[in-house]
């Protein structure tokens, strides 16, 4: 069973105990429970529990999200929810997003990544890009087949990738990173208003300059005499007319099914790792790749700069004096006075409850990971649909990645479009245009059934099973293995 | 769908001296229709675009209890769920087209992704028959009726905005989700969904 492995080896230094209870008007309204004794399909989905607020003291973004789909699903269709969670350091994908775009593989798939990553930044070897760590460095690098079992027993320092059930962009989180969750009804949901609650609740911590913008995430505006240094700032900075620089602090994203809504949204307090953001979130595969679906905005993000603690606190009064009136006439309801309790969630509570245990299941599957993926085109050289220039190329690739006129015009068979193309839907390669082994110098002539190779093999693949792209392009193309090793993260 | 119904709140133009030179017949939500046809090519027009082009009367609301029987070119009756889908049922009531209502294609905004049913899948009322992605969101279709899917829109992969445009056209190049076989089940199903005038006055109610 899955979630036997879930660790209790977990770092424990960001967790409070129970909730900071740093001011007394608050401390009136709530009860602590120590566990989650009323955490079942049956209390979640029970009439007099209208208003509930849940914290999760898990980091296991499987477990974590699955708590959430579990309230989703079987939360009364009257109740108002706000979970609150915090994840080990992972990468968190939309429901329709494309992990090889996305995501830099090469580098998540690296044991203990955020530890080199750091290493490198402190020695002051800092470069651009994919440079800083390499997929041939001296990390372990994981085959897809050890995935699960480096999945069970993920140190700190490993990064997990996560595809979500909700839409939108992607997101890195960590320990510095809460995450808030509201389910309601359809009829009260609205984009921006729990964005909403959680600026109040900033702002109620003294973080005065946090708006929600446009987009429905929550921004901070930097005045151009504060200085920076309290923060990594990634990406370049927007600056208006006034200076002011803008940066994203946490991003939302909806689920709606047919009884009820759900907005989640991350809230950056406290991250190490802000500085790495741009390398673990960029695909070396992505100039090659025109994808359907939906593909992320990039935004400068900062650290607001408070314990996780404060934070969770002061969302939870907000999102009781939101729904003071309900809660209210909840308790009076079941004879109660004066709290809504706080539930805490450990991970030995929620992992009995079958439709979690599911939910788990299938976030940590490779399916749900890796072939929910929207169909798209994989081209090495810039084509009709997708016009945009490519990278140069590795010289030693095979010579039809480097077509002459002279070939286009002198060979019947010649193909029309040089190099590579792939069409991979479902995770899948359906259809391949590779190129013809014409290097004379060391292959000779080929018979016409042999010119193909390439694309006979690379043909049906699943992207996510190829642990080396070299023993899948034989020996001819081993340059082209290599390639696309770096590009979709795979090889040793 | 019922989360769109009446939670996404999009800033609406204020469409009502447009909509008195727009008369349609199949009109579910005025300021929507003005949106929805506004932004399309002519030639995208369905039939049912046409027809709603030549309905005489001015307003919707007071013309969809002469209509509400209504068939298409090819003798369909349409129905609408409280979830905001619409099934066409053909006249031998053996066959369906299902798609997303011009009201749930407003309220959720630009849909980015479309994510459509296998062929062959089999469904009861209520079953999750696919998703849309629009501003973040990830909105469930589900079946309004027990049925079988023959075919998904597979053009709605390359244009997801073709739901915002025609979301009720269910010809070529509309904004249908999938055709379906349906049973005794479905055709069960069927009698218990609302008919526009219901539709209309469901989604009017949701309004205020």
């Amino acid at each position: 069973m899955a979630l036997r492995a879930f660790s209790s080896r977990l770092p424990a230094a960001h967790y409070h105990s129970g909730i900071g209870l740093t001011k007394a008007r608050r401390t009136q309204r709530r009860l602590i429970i120590p566990s989650s004794r009323f955490f079942s399909a049956e209390a979640v989905s029970s009439p007099s529990n209208l208003v509930q607020v849940y914290i999760s003291r898990s980091t296991d973004p499987y477990l974590n999200l699955s708590i959430e789909h579990f309230l989703l699903q079987k939360s009364h269709p009257d109740s108002v929810i706000l979970l609150l969670y915090t994840n080990r350091p992972c990468i968190v994908i939309g429901r329709n997003q494309n992990p090889w775009v996305e995501v830099n593989l090469g580098l998540v798939n690296q044991r203990g990544i955020l530890r080199q990553l750091r290493a490198s930044s402190e020695s002051g070897a800092q470069e651009e890009g994919d440079a800083v760590v390499k997929n041939d460095a001296d990390g372990v690098k994981n085959s897809p087949k050890e995935v699960e079992v480096r999945e069970a027993d993920a140190d700190a320092d490993d990064v997990l990738l996560v595809r979500r059930r909700s839409g939108g962009g992607t997101v890195f989180h960590d320990a510095g990173n809460v995450n808030y969750s509201v389910i309601c009804p359809p009829a009260s949901f609205d984009r921006d208003k729990h964005a909403e609650m959680v600026v109040r609740a900033l702002q109620g911590l003294r973080k005065g300059n946090v708006r929600v913008n446009e987009r429905h995430d929550i921004v901070l505006d930097v005045p151009p005499t504060q200085p920076s240094n309290t923060s990594h700032d990634v990406d370049v900075t927007m600056n208006n007319m006034d200076g002011i620089r803008t940066f994203k602090i946490s991003g939302s994203a909806y689920k709606l099914t047919r009884t009820r809504s759900l907005h989640h949204g991350t809230c950056l307090l406290s991250s190490p790792h802000l500085l790495f953001l741009s390398q673990l979130l960029r695909s070396p595969a992505a100039p090659y790749i025109k994808a359907r679906g939906v593909e992320s905005v990039r935004s400068p993000v900062r650290n607001v700069g408070l314990s996780n603690a404060e934070f969770e606190d002061a969302v939870v009064a907000e999102f009781l004096r939101m729904y003071e009136d309900a809660a209210q006439d909840q308790l009076e309801k079941n004879g109660q006075t004066s709290k809504i309790d706080v539930e805490i969630l450990d991970e030995t509570v929620v992992q009995d409850i079958p439709e979690v245990r599911a939910g788990i299941a299938e976030l940590r599957s490779r399916d749900w990971i890796y072939t929910q993926t929207p169909q798209f085109t994989f081209s090495s050289h810039p084509t009709a649909d997708d016009p945009r220039p490519r990278p140069d190329l590795p010289t030693d690739l095979p010579s039809s990645f480097f077509p002459t006129n002279a070939e286009h015009s002198g060979s019947a068979d010649a193909a029309p479009v040089p190099g590579l193309r792939m069409t991979v839907r479902h995770g899948q390669i359906t259809e391949v245009v590779a190129p013809l082994s014409k290097d004379s110098e060391s292959h000779g002539a080929k018979t016409p059934g042999g010119e193909n190779n390439l694309a006979d093999s690379l043909k049906n693949l699943y992207l996510h099973h190829v642990d080396d792209w070299r023993t899948y392009v034989g020996s001819e193309n081993e340059s082209v293995g290599r390639w696309l090793n770096r590009l979709f993260g795979a090889g040793s | 769908m019922a989360s769109i119904a009446r939670c996404l709140r999009a800033v609406r133009p204020s469409t009502v001296s447009r909509l008195a030179q727009t008369p349609r017949m199949r009109s579910n939500w005025q300021a929507n229709s003005v949106r929805a046809f506004s932004t399309s090519p002519i030639s995208k027009l369905s039939d049912v675009a046409i027809l709603q082009i030549q309905a005489p009367t001015p307003l919707p609301v007071h013309i969809v209890g002469e209509y509400h029987t209504a068939r298409n070119c090819c003798g369909d009756i349409r129905k609408y769920t409280k979830e905001h889908e619409w099934v066409d049922l053909n006249a031998d009531q053996t066959s369906g087209v299902i798609g997303i209502s011009e009201y749930a294609a407003e309220e959720l905004g630009d849909v980015v992704y479309v994510e459509l049913p296998e062929e062959g899948k089999e469904l009861v009322a209520g079953d999750t028959l696919g998703a849309v992605e629009s501003v973040k969101s990830a909105a469930d279709i589900n079946s309004p009726i027990a049925c079988t899917v023959t075919a998904a829109n597979i053009a709605l992969e390359d244009k997801p905005g073709t739901i915002n445009q025609v979301p009720e056209d269910d010809s070529h190049g509309g904004g249908w989700i999938a055709k379906v076989t349906i049973g005794e089940q479905g055709r069960k199903d069927f009698e218990s969904l609302m008919d526009l005038e219901e539709y209309k006055a469901f989604t009017g109610s949701q309004e205020h």
